[in-house]
């Protein structure tokens, strides 16, 4: 099920966008502010000049401060902008000089301008202004006294400059974040390349193509390709399984259907009725065989490529142990065999298995023993168990299995390198495939002094659980 | 935006309402001048004439009360138009004037404008005028210096025969002699000059243009141009000479009341002033002569130069003419004037 939730370009998108806006609401406060104080600081230092150019013009006459103001103060102070300029020298009682201030510096500004420079905005009928008051020593022959200077002017044209420079600053970051945009959509379909590449590569592919792949990607996309590559793997490894098995299993059918035919050629060939009669007895052997391998040959299929079992009912393994012995014990081929039963543990022995499955993996090792061991082996059944697992065991005293033949006893039509029955070697691997089927695992092990024991280890559960 | 849109719309205004109302409801405007009414008559006819809505009421008075005006506790008046250039500024400064907002304001030389709301609109040469008896007697000044040569060489013909204005009388004479200071210090030579030959101080041109024609005087230095060519025409006695090393010019400056009463019809008025068609008035029917270059007739600054060459100096229309205001610095400069024309030497 593939849902699709949103577009990785949409979604880098919205991130950059809300990354620039945010950042971009900083930058704009940050430019505002700057571009204020750059402005405050260039029209400052015209007060400032003016200032000096004022105070270069005081001089003392009988004990008295004069100006004469210097029509260049008031030039530098009007700036290009023609601000309307205000200026005030106060003596040191804070007396005015001269001036021509509509309004008077109050001592608390003349106060703070004695100990170092001052600039201050206020509002003055209506209009914003900038001040800048400072004192200069100065001296005459009869009096030696400071004097402040205090000059002024509207903000028209720090404002103006201050504006300026602030739409300077957001023209331009306009413009970056535009060429951003641009570049980044860029970028993002180089980035994306390789996605697409990939895209069309798999889609290019042939359906029975399991070739691992052959593409350039990068780091991030490194393990997305191995997965697939993995995938491809597994596919092919069992596609490879099945094609095995089907070729194993049209090989095992074909011999007994060969021998059959053989068998039938050569008694129609024959005129005596006996030879027809003990070659239809063959025929029928022959047909049976063939039967029970082909349906040996289906519960694997069945059991191998069959849907999950589901959930299914806990059931008494003990139980069902004892049943299939004596089922088994009746049985005209256990009739050389010893075939008994260890001690069941007391209590319950539950595992969530289906009964019909457990019934045919019992059947099968007890037939694999009765097959695989002289006559008059002792074969036992039995179960042991712990906490989280029930262990059901079937041992036989027989020859056993050599370790290195013991791991391809699962594999179909493996007979141990044995040639000397007529087992379809399909057995043990429907007895894994069961085994697996409900999460068990069965282990294969030798006895002292001679003989196999086939172990399967099924969970336990609860006998509570049943519905 | 809004506010450029306003003074067209205010002007559409007007006319509608001028098309719509009787006469008697015509808007008031008063306009307080420091301008002779007989120069600037035809000038107040044209706008008449353009503005049949407004009735123009035109206050003829001198530099100083003028600027009381602009300050007294009565109405405002609408426009303040002065030849005081630095009390004008001083005005202005003080934020008595009112932006305009219009096209010919934005359009108006730069040098001849302050923060639009100031305008210098007369483009008026400050010359010396002589009676033909001075040429008779001795070589009529051209230039400054000249004028210093005479004043020492023909100290007895010329005593009680020269006239200037009274720096303390005038705020034109005030500002003439403070932007002549400005230039040289052997100005003060000047004044000690005139000083020796008990110069007449004078409170306007025209007093001493009369005193030149009725013969009191011979010799007149800074007087208004503007006055003085059209006092020659009609009196041929009268002689003006615009010096040959430095001729300053003196703007009429007008604003706008912050207060006006009328503001719309004011502005109206003002931007008649600097219009094409007021200044073609100005240029052709008045000596107050065009700042406009593209205006053509007798009285243009543009022909101005082309007749005295490139010597005109204007008095800068800005933040330094505050400095002829400060009180010290002017009670210095009178006392240094006295100074000089009380000296003994």
């Amino acid at each position: 099920m593939i849902e699709v939730s949103g577009s990785l370009k949409r979604r880098l998108a919205v991130w950059l966008l809300v990354t620039v806006s945010g950042l971009g609401a900083l930058l704009m406060v940050e430019a505002w502010w700057s571009a204020h104080r750059a402005a405050q600081r260039a029209y400052d230092s015209q007060l400032e000049a003016a200032a000096l150019t004022i105070a270069e013009a005081v001089q003392w006459q009988q004990g008295e401060p004069v100006v004469e103001i210097p029509a260049a103060a008031l030039q530098i102070l009007a700036t290009r902008h023609q601000e309307r300029v205000f200026y005030a020298v106060l003596d040191a009682d804070g007396e005015a000089v001269s001036t021509n201030m509509p309004f008077a510096i109050s001592p608390s500004w003349r106060e703070r301008a004695a100990h170092a420079p001052r600039a201050l905005t206020t509002e003055f009928d209506g209009t914003s202004w900038r001040l800048y008051g400072r004192e200069y020593d100065s001296a005459g022959w009869v009096s030696q006294e400071p004097v402040q200077i205090w000059v002024g002017h509207t903000r028209e044209g720090r404002l103006a400059l201050a504006d300026e420079l602030f739409e300077r600053t957001v023209s331009r970051f306009v413009a970056m974040v535009l060429l951003a945009g641009v570049l980044m959509a860029m970028a993002l379909r180089v980035a994306l390349g390789p996605m697409r590449r990939l895209r069309r590569q798999l889609r290019a592919r042939e359906a029975d193509d399991m070739r691992p792949l052959d593409a350039r990607v990068p780091e991030e996309m490194r393990e997305l390709a191995q997965t697939l590559d993995h995938l491809f793997a597994r596919q092919r490894q069992s596609r490879e399984a099945l094609l095995r098995f089907t070729a194993d299993a049209s090989h095992q059918l074909k011999t007994p259907l060969a021998g059959l035919q053989s068998v039938s050629e050569l008694a129609l060939k024959s005129p005596e009725p006996a030879d027809w009669h003990a070659a239809l007895g063959a025929v029928h052997e022959g047909a049976a065989r063939t039967s029970r391998l082909a349906g040996q040959l289906l519960s694997l299929g069945r059991l191998r490529h069959v849907e999950e079992a589901g959930e299914v009912a806990p059931l008494d393994l003990a139980a069902l142990l004892r049943e299939t012995l004596l089922d088994w014990a009746g049985r005209e081929a256990a009739r050389y065999h010893d075939l008994g039963l260890d001690e069941l543990p007391a209590g319950p022995s539950y595992v969530r298995a289906e009964a019909w499955a457990l019934r045919e993996l019992l059947g099968n090792l007890i037939d694999n023993a009765l097959r695989y061991t002289p006559p008059g082996s002792t074969i036992t059944l039995g179960l042991t168990g712990d906490a989280e697992t029930l262990t059901l065991y079937v041992e036989d005293d027989g020859p056993g299995v050599p370790a290195e033949a013991r791991e391809r006893l699962l594999q179909p039509f493996e007979r141990g390198g044995r040639q000397d029955t007529d087992g379809s070697g399909l057995g043990l691997a429907i007895v894994d495939s069961i085994a697996r089927r409900f999460d068990g695992r069965l282990s294969l092990a030798e006895r002292s002094p001679h003989g196999l024991a086939v172990r399967l280890h099924l969970p336990r559960c609860a006998e509570e659980e049943t519905p | 935006m809004i506010r450029r849109c306003r003074s067209p719309l205010a002007g559409l205004l007007i006319a509608l309402l001028g098309l719509a109302a009787p006469a008697g409801a015509a808007t008031p405007l008063v306009v307080e001048a420091a301008l002779d009414r007989e120069v600037v008559t035809p000038l107040l006819d044209a706008f008449r004439a353009a503005h049949p809505d407004i009735a123009l009421e035109f206050r003829d008075r001198s530099t100083l009360e003028v600027d009381e005006r602009v300050v007294d506790d009565g109405p405002a008046p609408d426009v303040v138009i002065s030849s005081a250039m630095p009390w004008q500024m001083a005005r202005v400064n003080e934020g008595h004037a009112r932006r305009l907002d219009s096209a010919e304001a934005r359009q108006w030389p730069e040098w001849a404008k302050w923060r639009d709301e100031v305008f210098g609109f007369t483009f008026e040469p400050i010359v010396m005028a002589y009676r033909l008896d001075l040429s008779r007697r001795m070589l009529p000044p051209q230039t400054h210096a000249d004028l210093h040569t005479l004043l020492t060489t023909e100290r007895e013909a010329l005593a009680g025969k020269v006239t200037t204005y009274s720096p303390l009388g005038s705020g034109v004479g005030y500002t003439l002699f403070q932007q002549d200071a400005r230039y040289t210090p052997r100005f003060w030579d000047l004044v000690a000059g005139m000083g020796r030959v008990d110069a007449h101080l004078e409170n306007n041109t025209r007093a001493m243009l009369k005193g030149i024609s009725d013969g009191r005087y011979w010799l007149g230095y800074n007087l208004l141009g503007s006055y003085a060519m059209v006092w020659a025409q009609e009196h041929p006695e009268v002689i003006v000479q615009v010096p040959q090393d430095y001729a300053l010019v003196l703007m009429r400056m007008a604003f706008v009341h912050r207060d006006a009463p009328h503001p719309a019809a004011a502005e109206a008025f003002v931007d008649f002033l600097l219009s094409h068609a007021g200044q073609r008035v100005l240029a052709g029917e008045t000596p107050l002569f065009s700042v406009r270059p593209d205006v053509i007739g007798p009285y243009t600054a543009a022909r101005l130069r082309d007749q005295v060459g490139e010597r005109l100096y204007p008095i800068p229309l800005n933040a330094s003419l505050l400095a002829f205001v400060d009180p010290q610095r002017r009670d210095a400069f009178l006392a240094r004037w006295r100074r000089e024309f009380r000296r003994d030497d």
